[in-house]
């Protein structure tokens, strides 16, 4: 999960200290310690990198599926205001037939872990995949991951690969 | 202008996808993803009742059935789509609102609706329309109720027709797009039928002899067509005339005009009829894209009932734009030609949550402003339902 800890290299994270930046206009601060916190790409790394591959014991980091060049973060200093997480992930062979599987997995780790001003992108990096722009349009349908998550068989494998993130 | 907040409800404990104002009632449904209806008053903004238990998974879609029954004995009826790949009927009467309903100018009975409202019978669930492969994404009652259409990530397009009380017979599965069908919806006086897809696509249907075909079939935009809307026939544009805006995950929110129709010989650029091999093929052109005013997925579409030329907007940028049709000089021989814009907007609707439906009805609260006023209904992921007035400024 997201801690409170700095990162040596995030000029941001302050820790458990509120951001000065952003204290006095976050109207919708439950006092939540994500609220207040920059969210860097190295963060964002962390949460997926540790989810495990649905076919190999290694995880997507291992796998180099995920990769830290490949993250975008926009995190907008006003709290009140969407920011945008981009990840791109290089499927292990250009017909991997997970590749939903395991882009949901990411999406669904994000989803869960980020604070709500995040919206996702979760992208076939390009040139990597032979029908990267179908697996792209079905990642990121919110209705059809909305009903993906409503899918017990398809959520007890996802559970599975976030097993490791714990 | 600007579009100003009226309030909110209070907020659903989940993503809250879809809100529909009932067709005659202060009333307002929305639908979301904890599998239930919310039932509001439109009157005082606050919640009635709840309608639960007939869905396994999240109701993504929610209709009123056009008011249908005899004035003494008056019911509501709603349809539900689910992800469960079902549909539902709920039927509930309403006789003892016909007092509050007319003596809804009194200032002194409001709020009495509400509270009435509570003591009334439950919501009864009738009817389960079991069919569909997978979820139902979209549900839809033509304007006279004797049909209802659904549609779901199973590519398919059906269409119901009540025989007779809870009995309801498929008439149409209708094949046509090659992928999830996300949206239905009638034409607000004829028997035509759109659906939009996300296979980019916007197909029309109608009844051919006794079967229901496709009539036409409308391409441009590039990504998934999300929500379409037909525009309320004004008197003066004659019976023939029709349009149909639709949004898109291409961002942008396109007009379709019908420019010939086999129903109508009325018609300017009518094609040579040697062309037509279908005889109830209709011709339908894109006329205008709207100005760019949204930065993600645009998810739902409005077109003003009340006044002529007004459209909402709302997507996953968390916007909300309203747009206005004008008629403008064009520079040379000084015809006059029509162009949109976008005369009001308003980001971070819901917050920092994304915007699923937007949706224009008639005002009953009694901040009221003018007879026949229409404000807008945005319904957001952060279970909040928002209402909201165009103040002129």
């Amino acid at each position: 999960s997201i801690g409170p800890t700095a990162e040596p290299n995030d000029p941001f994270s302050t820790g458990n200290v509120s951001d000065p930046l952003s204290s006095g206009e976050d109207e919708d601060s439950d006092g939540d310690d994500f609220d207040v916190e920059q969210i860097d790409e190295q963060e964002i790394y962390d949460l997926i990198s540790t989810i495990s591959d649905p076919e190999h014991p290694l995880s997507l980091g291992e796998l180099a599926v995920v990769n830290l060049p490949h993250i975008k973060v926009t995190d907008n200093q006003d709290r009140s205001v969407m920011s945008h997480v981009l990840v791109e992930i290089t499927p292990t062979i250009t017909h991997c037939s997970l590749a939903t599987v395991i882009g949901l997995g990411i999406r669904v780790r994000l989803e869960q872990a980020l604070p709500p001003r995040f919206r996702l992108d979760v992208r076939i990096r390009e040139g990597t995949h032979s029908t990267a722009d179908q697996v792209n349009k079905q990642l990121n349908d919110k209705e059809r991951v909305a009903a993906a998550c409503e899918n017990e068989s398809l959520m007890a494998v996802l559970r599975k690969m976030l097993e490791t993130c714990k | 202008m600007r579009l100003k907040k009226i309030t909110s409800l209070p907020p659903l404990s989940d993503r809250a996808w879809l809100s529909a104002p009932h067709p005659t009632l202060p009333l307002l449904a929305t639908c979301s993803s904890n599998k239930t209806v919310q039932i509001s008053s439109l009157r005082t903004f606050t919640p009635l009742s709840t309608i639960e238990g007939g869905h396994k998974r999240s109701i993504r879609s929610v209709a009123w059935k056009p008011n249908t029954g005899p004035q003494d004995n008056p019911e509501s009826v709603l349809a539900t789509g689910s992800f469960d790949a079902t549909a539902g009927i709920w039927r509930r009467h309403e006789g003892q609102h016909e007092e509050h309903i007319h003596s809804h100018d009194h200032d002194d009975e409001y709020g009495r609706y509400g509270e009435e409202e509570e003591e009334e019978e439950e919501w009864r669930f009738a009817v389960v329309l079991d069919g569909h492969e997978s979820e139902v994404k979209s549900v839809a009652w033509s304007a006279g109720g004797s049909f209802l259409a659904t549609c779901s990530r199973d590519k398919s397009v059906w269409v119901w027709e009540e025989m007779d009380d809870d009995n309801f017979e498929t008439i149409a599965v209708l094949q046509e797009h090659t992928q999830d069908v996300k949206c239905v919806k009638w034409h607000p006086e004829e028997e035509l039928l759109a659906s939009s897809s996300y296979d980019d696509t916007i197909r029309l249907y109608k009844e051919d002899v006794d079967d229901w075909a496709c009539c036409a079939v409308l391409t441009g935009h590039t990504s998934t067509v999300w929500d379409i809307d037909f525009e309320k026939p004004k008197p003066s544009h004659g019976s023939a005339f029709s349009r149909l805006v639709s949004c898109s995950d291409d961002l942008t929110v396109r007009i379709w005009t019908r420019t010939s129709s086999s129903d109508s010989s009325s018609f300017i650029n009518k094609p040579p009829s040697i062309l037509r091999t279908n005889s109830i093929e209709e011709q339908w052109t894109e006329t205008a894209c709207l100005p760019a005013a949204h930065t993600r997925t645009i998810y739902s579409v409005s077109w003003c009932s009340s006044q002529p030329g007004r459209i909402v907007s709302c997507g996953g940028d968390g916007k909300l734009a309203v747009y206005e049709e004008f008629e403008v000089e064009a520079h040379e021989h000084g015809e006059k030609k029509k162009e949109w814009r976008i005369v009001a907007e308003v980001g971070g609707a819901h917050g920092v949550c994304e915007v699923n439906n937007v949706c224009w009805a008639k005002r009953w609260d009694k901040g009221k402003r003018f007879e026949g006023e229409d404000l807008v209904i945005s319904t957001g992921d952060d279970g909040v339902v928002s209402f909201w007035e165009l103040a002129l400024e």
